[in-house]
């Protein structure tokens, strides 16, 4: 040993575990500023400098830093050289897990920040999954798009509340923080086979091990059966799961939980579990899984359509004929395109992995600190499953590392609760990056089959898909995400003739689950990448034929049901989508990089557009309560951060409706102690729901401010204005906000009437066809938003999401081995975007105001993503004149589509 | 991870010796494959004894005109030496064509060339792989070969590749691994060291249990050697292992190629020296067709995958379009 270590500049005087990797080292001693995203030196949020050198420290003995001088974010010295605060200034985080990481890498950069390679290199170990890298290029690069003033009205790009917290890495996440004394650790046994029925299960070696507290597997755990999805209504998804299952429905199911003093413990006892299993067929392919034998025999009451052929749900209908559709398109001298689509398993992979903590609290209320987007409905369920009354549960969030819906589940929270209340100890399960990636949900992997037929001016006159998603060994989010998949991808266009076939099977695969789109991304790849063929058949510009094609206000939105059977509460708030065709038409015709030369390089041009309902359909509660207090308002939800934003937007909102400073509002959500009732983060509801309820909130105060003070300077209330200071009325005379305190008011939103957005991207693409290579030249995307509350903030989501659409058309996908097992089990073997693969967006507004959301404002979160994987399939289309069917579009596959067409080596 | 324990040696004579004194001992140099390995269960050592100060961290001239890499110059400093980038390019970037900064930082020269396969079945050890266990069979030959080998492979045998870009590098300029075992110290020529599967497809190396790489030697560059680069041909821009990657070191005199290493990567268990291809070039004229045909003759040899999730014969094309269009680029002085 050569002396402590010192951590940002203070000795820390502790001796490592052999093996223990500095990251663990160092989080145990109280250095959050340093994340754990995976464990492999994949990801970067670990990074810290040592000596001045940034390393993983995920891959760093703890034992080698003796003596060296450990630099965290928390510790990065001040100075013109200090990489935080441009950080903070352009906006260059959404959730922020990847933050410390990245500040610490950027702080140890050589060279010029402005060189693209070199920026790109510099950051080539660290992963950000929100943000699309852009704003982090304009970090490095010194640019502000934040708003610095103290305005913050709607329509400014008002920093996240948060901002000068992550930038330092100490803004708390689920696992940060001090620890409960005696936190103990859960480690899962999880299943060696595809499908298989558990025979035996021998704990006793386990228990017997020093500092195993407990073996929890489904002798002695609830029976119960629910679903890991959760929503308003519980009943939207099929009860087939239990927490612990005595038949296994995929490899990587978990088997058995072992509760130990620590990890190493729990770890320990996990390997001294003793299982036997009986084999049972495994069924790993959709297509055939309907003649399957039963994957939930005897689930008759679990609200499954048919269990008998391993159908969870199931739609058949349509309006119109189909064949008459086609016949008339043939008869009138028009074109039909009939083709198959074949769309990936991706996975959400939030940098922050799944987990919780839980603990009894003084009053022996059970509490679970989670990372999830719906704590109230994990609240409710989790009360179910355990048989105690809702109240005596409380779950609540810390900031959640990103979800983009993977965490609308409760995936964990059942085991860490039944293991506080086992073990009588505060309990924590921190997934790691291998479980998050071999066993929580993917996207549904879908077959889309598509007949669309138009005369030739470019009416529709059949449009109909046959769509066959993967569902995976549970239902979770199986309906929903078919459901809601085939319908504004179908909804978005006019014509008389519709139908949709579809059906969610049941395999023995990792189960699927929701994902940013939400099954729109998979059938609009199949639809939009048939109608570009039609488009080539008629002759027409594909924006033109959208131009044509598209619904208009005043017409029923139909997916496939008639609209006089099935009224909804869909409407036409506004209508932005010929606005988005012009922009990025005209946008794409300008600038882009050039064309690499060569005589094996083809380049072309595509585009897609989609729509989505700003609102999940059925009811989406939200509440919110805002109180003066002290001058400062204090507001209160339900909704979660979770890097969508929605803790800069509704401290906006509030500061708008109150004629306040931003730094004037405090928030406190994500915790079912804030408000009643919140139905949570998903679907696109932060701002439309959630930021309704808190606008409504915030206008009864100030209603309610303007009253007392107006009754106090005996003038009427509507001449009383508030400003940050107080209430003033027309003459002059102000009451203080100080002499107001304890007003307060309330708000609520019920999800309905709702509104649509559309989206629309266009790419230009490079294709070599001697390698397959697709290189983007050129990024468009434009977004009809309504009214943009924070532009930077909205910027920040369409990039994230055309990003992971970039992701899923070219390299992303969980793949599995023929015993149903996943062989991408980490990060270097599933390939998130990085730094360098993802080229630059022009974003696009177009400029509307909505009738239903709050101050105009439409939701733009899930949907930027909808449209880019078939853009970039179209611009292949066009450039090389091969078809891709198949998702991703990796090299080899088109390398492959190259050779059979016979193009240039 | 299974409990082990950890020595700290001052002098390299002792890790030899504590390595040679437990048959379950580890060398630990950067630690990046290792603690990785560790954590994921590949390797279940019994101790961990650390070589970090017992490996130079210079970069010497030798009196030949070469240099001499101490094992544990960490990957990022080779990479940024300024003799190194001059003399032989294409070692400065097969470095930069690899990992990220923070894993450069810590990897050690002779730590990379020792990296075990990144082949998803040897990783994890719940599935059979017969470089783990030499009683198990290959997962891969019926799986995920997309990554595997066309070269050297043995009928049903191991089909990894070996993952590192800088020991492709080194077979091209014929560096010479300096190693310290318990018999003495060695020398043995870098295209000698990696192994090809054969009936033992656990040993990556000729090396021996305790034998502890000290240096790498970098022989006097020739005027091929200072017109080399590294070319590596991957699934996207940004951090991925190499599908296929060629070193490529070539000199043209007359419109003649008077001198030619070619040195590839991702093709077989080994980084493997394009002999064949190198003869038929030699004073042959510096063209297109010529090329062409002198990296078909070493694929002549070529076994590609054809598994069922995805084979490998698209390496085949994708190797000699790497090839040829490298050869292409250094004959017109652009690669």
């Amino acid at each position: 040993m050569t002396g402590p270590t010192t951590v940002d500049g203070v000795p820390l005087d502790a001796t490592p575990r052999p093996g223990q990797c500095l990251r663990t080292w160092l989080r145990e001693h109280g250095h959050h500023a340093v994340k754990r995203g995976c464990d492999a030196g994949d990801c970067g949020a670990c990074t810290v400098l040592v000596d001045g050198a940034a390393v993983h420290s995920c891959l760093y003995p703890a034992v080698r830093a003796a003596g060296a001088a450990v630099t965290t974010a928390a510790g990065l010295p001040e100075g013109p050289d200090d990489p935080r605060p441009r950080f903070a200034a352009a906006a260059g985080f959404q959730c922020g897990f990847c933050t410390a990481g990245m500040v610490t890498t950027a702080a140890a950069a050589p060279g010029p920040p402005s060189d693209p390679t070199a920026r790109g290199r510099a950051l080539q170990g660290n992963l950000c999954r929100c943000t699309g890298y852009r704003s982090i290029a304009d970090a490095l690069d010194g640019r502000a798009t934040v708003d610095a003033g103290p305005a913050g009205a709607v329509g400014d790009s008002v920093p996240a509340p948060a901002a000068e917290r992550i930038v330092r890495g100490a803004e708390p996440y689920t696992f940060d923080g001090e620890a409960p004394p005696g936190l103990a650790h859960l480690v899962v046994v999880r299943s060696p086979h595809a499908h298989a029925r558990i025979t035996r299960i021998d704990t006793r070696a386990a228990v017997a091990l020093p500092g195993v507290l407990a073996v929890l597997t489904h002798e002695n755990t609830p029976s119960v059966l629910f679903s890991t999805a959760r929503h308003e209504s519980r009943l939207d998804d099929p009860d087939d799961t239990r927490v612990l299952d005595d038949v296994v429905r995929f490899h990587g199911q978990k088997v058995a939980a072992v509760v130990g003093t620590d990890l190493a413990a729990a770890e320990a006892g996990a390997r001294a579990v003793v299982v036997d299993y009986e084999p049972l067929p495994a069924v790993l392919d959709a297509e055939t899984a309907r003649a399957a034998p039963p994957i939930h025999d005897g689930k008759t009451a679990s609200r499954i359509a048919d269990p008998a052929r391993n159908v969870v749900a199931a739609l058949h209908e349509g309006v119109g004929s189909i064949d008459a559709g086609v016949a008339e398109a043939r008869a009138a001298g028009g074109a039909v395109v009939t083709g198959t689509w074949r769309t990936g398993r991706v996975s959400p992979a939030s940098l922050e992995t799944h987990g919780s903590r839980a603990w009894l609290d003084d009053d022996g209320r059970l509490v679970v600190r989670s990372s999830t987007q719906v704590p109230f409905l994990v609240r409710d369920e989790l009360a179910r499953v355990l048989g105690r009354p809702p109240e005596s549960v409380r779950v609540l969030t810390a900031r959640v590392g990103g979800g983009f819906g993977s965490k609308q589940e409760m995936l964990t929270e059942d085991l860490t609760a039944l293991a506080t209340l086992v073990t009588g100890r505060p309990v924590q399960w921190e997934l790691t990056r291998t479980e998050s990636l071999t066993a929580t949900p993917t996207r549904h992997p879908m077959r889309v089959a598509v007949t669309v037929a138009a005369r030739p001016d470019g009416t529709l006159t059949a449009l109909a898909i046959d769509v066959l998603s993967d569902a995976g060994a549970y239902g979770n989010h199986s309906p929903g995400v078919m459901f809601h998949g085939c319908h504004e991808s179908m909804a978005l266009y006019r014509c008389a003739n519709k139908r949709v076939d579809a059906e969610a099977v049941y395999t023995t695969t990792p189960p699927s689950g929701a994902f940013r789109g939400y099954g729109l991304g998979q059938v609009q790849f199949g639809i939009e990448s048939a109608l570009d063929d039609l488009a080539r058949e008629l002759g027409l510009d594909p924006f033109e034929l959208r131009r044509r094609a598209v619904v208009r206000p005043g017409d029923p939105f139909v997916a496939s049901a008639d609209p006089a059977d099935h009224p909804d509460d869909l409407a036409f708030g506004s209508y932005g989508l010929p606005e988005c065709l012009d922009l990025a038409q005209a946008a794409l015709a300008r600038d882009g990089d050039p064309a690499p030369t060569g005589p094996t390089w083809r380049v072309g041009e595509g585009m897609a557009s989609t729509m989505i309902a700003t609102i999940p359909p059925r009811g989406h509660r939200a509440q919110a309560v805002v109180a003066l207090d002290a001058g400062r308002y204090r507001v209160r939800v339900g909704t979660a951060e979770f890097g969508n934003g929605t803790a800069t937007v509704h401290t906006q909102i509030a500061a708008s409706a109150l004629g306040a400073r931003p730094d004037q509002v405090e928030l406190h959500g994500g915790d079912t102690d804030a408000v009643d009732v919140d139905t949570g983060a998903f679907g696109s509801t932060g701002t439309v729901v959630a930021g309704t309820a808190v606008a409504r909130a915030a206008e009864a105060l100030a209603g309610e401010l303007r009253d007392k003070a107006a009754a106090r300077l005996g003038v009427a209330p509507a001449d009383c204005t508030l400003g940050p200071d107080g209430v003033t009325a027309a003459d002059g005379r102000r009451v203080d906000l100080a002499d107001l305190s304890g007003a307060r008011g309330e708000g609520a939103h019920g999800g309905s009437p709702r509104s649509v957005a559309f989206n629309v991207h266009a790419v230009r693409v490079a294709v070599d066809t001697a390698t397959g290579e697709v290189r983007i030249l050129r990024s468009v995307h434009a977004a009809d938003a309504g009214v943009v509350i924070n532009p930077q903030q909205c910027r920040g989501q369409v990039e994230g999401g055309v990003a992971q659409g970039i992701g899923t058309a070219l390299y992303e996908e969980i793949r599995l081995d023929d015993a149903g097992r996943v062989t991408t089990r980490v990060l270097r073997d599933y390939h998130l975007p990085q730094f360098a693969d993802v080229p630059r967006t022009e974003v696009l507004f177009a400029d509307t105001v909505d009738a239903l959301g709050p101050f105009g404002a439409k939701s733009m979160s899930e949907s930027p993503y909808n449209p880019v994987a078939p853009a970039i399939a179209n611009a292949i289309r066009d450039a090389a004149g091969v078809r891709p069917r198949r998702l991703p579009m990796t090299r080899d596959r088109v390398w492959e589509l190259c050779r059979e067409a016979d193009l240039p080596e | 991870m299974k409990p082990f324990t950890y020595a700290r040696p001052s002098e390299a004579s002792e890790a030899v010796a504590a390595l040679a004194a437990d048959p379950d001992a580890r060398f630990l140099a950067g630690g990046t494959n290792l603690l990785d390995h560790l954590k994921l269960g590949v390797v279940e050592p019994s101790q961990l004894v650390d070589v970090n100060r017992v490996t130079s961290t210079a970069i010497e001239d030798l009196p030949d005109g070469g240099l001499r890499i101490g094992a544990g110059v960490p990957n990022s400093d080779l990479a940024a030496d300024p003799r190194v980038r001059e003399r032989y390019p294409a070692v400065a970037a097969a470095i930069l064509a690899g990992a990220s900064g923070q894993l450069r930082n810590m990897a050690s020269t002779g730590g990379n060339l020792l990296q075990r396969t990144r082949c998803v079945y040897f990783a994890d050890p719940t599935t059979p792989c017969t470089k783990r266990d030499l009683s198990q069979g290959c997962s891969a030959r019926e799986g995920w070969a997309r990554y595997h080998a066309i070269l050297g492979t043995a009928a049903d045998g191991c089909i990894a590749t070996h993952p590192s870009d800088l020991a492709v590098a080194l077979v091209a300029v014929d560096a010479q691994v300096q190693v310290l075992g318990p018999d003495g110290a060695r020398t043995i020529p870098i295209g000698e060291l990696h192994r090809l599967p054969g009936d033992d497809p656990t040993r990556d190396t000729v090396l021996a249990h305790g034998d502890l790489i000290t240096a790498v030697d970098l022989p006097a560059p020739t005027p091929a050697v200072r017109n080399s680069t590294y070319r590596k041909v991957r699934d996207r821009a940004s951090y991925a292992f190499a599908l296929v990657s060629a070193a490529v070191a070539l000199e043209v005199r007359d419109g003649t190629v008077a001198d030619v290493r070619i040195a590839l990567g991702g093709v077989a268990h080994k980084p493997w020296r394009a002999t064949v291809a190198e003869a038929a070039l030699r004073g042959r004229p510096a063209t297109d067709d010529e090329f062409r045909a002198a990296i078909a003759a070493e694929l002549d040899a070529a076994e590609p995958v054809r598994s069922p999730l995805g084979g490998n014969t698209f390496k085949l094309p994708l190797v000699t379009g790497t090839v040829v269009s490298t050869l292409r680029g250094l004959a017109g002085g652009t690669a």
